[in-house]
């Protein structure tokens, strides 16, 4: 497999797992939020980096 | 005073449709995707105007209302569709600039050298979409009637505003949805904002009031658990929601894609899409505040309007029906985009241009009073077709992968073979046995369905044309 493939996978397995992460699919609050609130969040906005780092890693294989 | 606001609101989107253009747009290729000229800022807010629906404004609030936490699996899918997209996108875009691509059934036409899977495809694409142009138009009526409690006042704006949605998508094509897209979403912001800060002050005293009553009241709205909403519905249909974006499978999608001026745009928006989508958990923050003001039973779509009203002064929750308006409107004009030129250059197949160009304008039309007179008179009758607009557009999504590769590695057969059993297995546990796979979302079993079939039919197939046939797909690209 492809390298720049493989960043954005990352957020997209945490999001894909989010309701079977006992430590997140709980009641109680983080930062005032529900956790899945705040583990949802940040994995969506992981997409950003993650995909910014594909693309460096595209460029540098010569594939953009 | 609100309805008076809301038919401002509605006219002035529809003013803004018509400045997209300054003359009736001439040839179809120009109205559908707008000479593919658009730059990145307007391709932002086309591609964002397919995710904010009335869905984002009243549907996420409801969804939060009545399952809590599971309302979260429609956070991820959209970035995760985007993900596909970032690496398929420019292939797209190019094959649709060599070979003039302008609906999905242009492309699957093409791909597999068949004009009745173009043809097949279309039909199913407008029977799937149709239900969600009417739910555009029945949700413009139903913020109208929940603010204003009055029934003529909701019939009545979904006349005018439908009226002005037909008028300026004949007048500006695609030009006229990205024009009003603009405004949609800085009104859906500012009153995002404005709800996000005065609805939890005002019934608990902030946003983390909110989640501390909910905590200590409803903590089973706070995680998935077991019921219609557990961890398979959840995935599943996140899974379903990801792979029908993600792989183009909805028609309306087709235009705002190839209308692009360069498919580097395309790629850096999605790469920053993700942030913006985040947007979406404002109106589920409202959602949860309902829970703690809104009686259970109530019409879950109803609940950010309600709380609106009672926690702001009028001409504000005019200025909220306004963004709720834009919300329908936008998205309704990209939606009849999709079906009409999916049946003007897929389904009636007229040679002559100019005859494929006024078949497009008045499927406009039909389309648009099709699904107005339905959503006031008949709202039930395509709300059961509305369950098939994701589980049954998804059964495309393997024919477009196979046509996403640079050689078509099956023939036409083995797609339609996967496409049919796929459907029938869909419609079947959508209407006959509904509770024969518990609360795994039928769409993907669909899909494993059409997976196996179309790979048995392909295997059949390869058996076969090794015996001297040979197996017609379009030209490698």
């Amino acid at each position: 497999m492809r390298s720049y493939y493989l960043p954005p996978l990352v957020p997209v397995a945490a999001l894909v797992l989010m309701p079977f992460l006992p430590f997140v699919n709980s009641s109680g609050l983080w930062m005032g939020l529900p956790k899945m609130m705040v583990w949802g969040a940040f994995w969506c906005l992981m997409f950003t980096p993650a995909l910014l780092l594909s693309e460096r890693l595209m460029s540098r294989a010569g594939e953009e | 005073m609100i309805l008076a606001f809301t038919l401002a609101g509605i006219v002035l989107i529809g003013v803004l449709g018509f400045v997209g253009r300054r003359r009736p747009a001439a040839d179809l290729a120009e109205w559908t995707v707008g000479g593919r000229k658009f730059g990145a800022l307007t391709m932002w807010f086309l591609q964002a105007g397919e995710v904010f629906t009335t869905f984002t404004f009243l549907g996420m609030a409801g969804l939060a209302f009545s399952g809590g936490v599971a309302a979260m699996y429609a956070l991820p899918y959209v970035p995760i569709a985007y993900v596909v997209l970032f690496f398929l996108a420019k292939r797209i875009w190019r094959m649709g600039k060599e070979r003039g691509y302008l609906t999905q059934g242009d492309f699957l036409e093409d791909r597999y050298s068949s004009r009745a899977l173009g043809t097949v495809s279309a039909i199913l694409g407008v029977v799937f979409v149709l239900p969600y142009l009417q739910l555009q138009i029945t949700g413009l009526g139903l913020i109208v009637r929940l603010v204003t409690g009055d029934h003529a006042s909701g019939t009545l704006s979904m006349i005018a505003g439908s009226v002005l949605v037909v008028a300026f998508v004949l007048w500006a094509g695609l030009r006229g949805v990205a024009a009003t897209s603009y405004f949609k979403d800085a009104i859906m912001l500012v009153v995002l904002v404005v709800l996000i800060v005065a609805v939890p002050a005002h019934f608990a005293g902030g946003v983390s009031g909110v989640f501390r009553k909910i905590d200590q009241l409803h903590p089973e709205k706070l995680f998935v658990h077991a019921g219609a909403n557990d961890h398979t519905w959840f995935v599943t249909s996140m899974l379903v929601s990801a792979i029908g974006v993600g792989l183009m499978t909805l028609p309306h999608t087709w235009p705002a894609l190839m209308s692009a001026r360069d498919p580097k745009v395309l790629r850096r928006n999605y790469t920053w899409m993700p942030v913006y989508e985040l947007c979406l958990l404002l109106p589920m923050i409202i959602g949860f505040a309902a829970i703690l003001v809104v009686p259970k039973g109530n019409d879950p779509n109803g609940v950010l309007l309600t709380l609106s009203k009672d926690a702001l002064p009028g001409w504000v929750t005019g200025l909220v029906v306004v963004a709720a308006t834009a919300t329908a409107m936008v998205p309704a004009g990209g939606i009849l985009i999709g079906i009409s030129s999916l049946v003007a250059r897929n389904i009636t197949r007229v040679r002559s241009e100019r005859k494929q160009f006024w078949i497009n304008h008045g499927t406009v039309v039909l389309a648009s009073a099709l699904a107005l007179v339905l959503g006031i008179f008949r709202p039930d009758l395509l709300a059961n077709l509305l369950l098939l607009t994701y589980s049954g557009s998804v059964q495309l999504a393997p024919a477009n992968l196979l046509g996403f590769l640079k050689k078509v590695p099956v023939g036409k057969a083995p797609v339609f073979a996967g496409l049919l059993a796929g459907e029938v297995v869909v419609i079947w546990l959508t209407f006959v046995d509904p509770k024969l796979v518990g609360t795994v979302n039928v769409g993907l079993v669909g899909l494993a369905v059409n997976v196996i079939v179309l790979a048995l039919a392909a295997l059949i197939e390869r058996a076969v044309t090794r015996s001297g046939d040979v197996v017609q797909t379009g030209e490698p690209v």
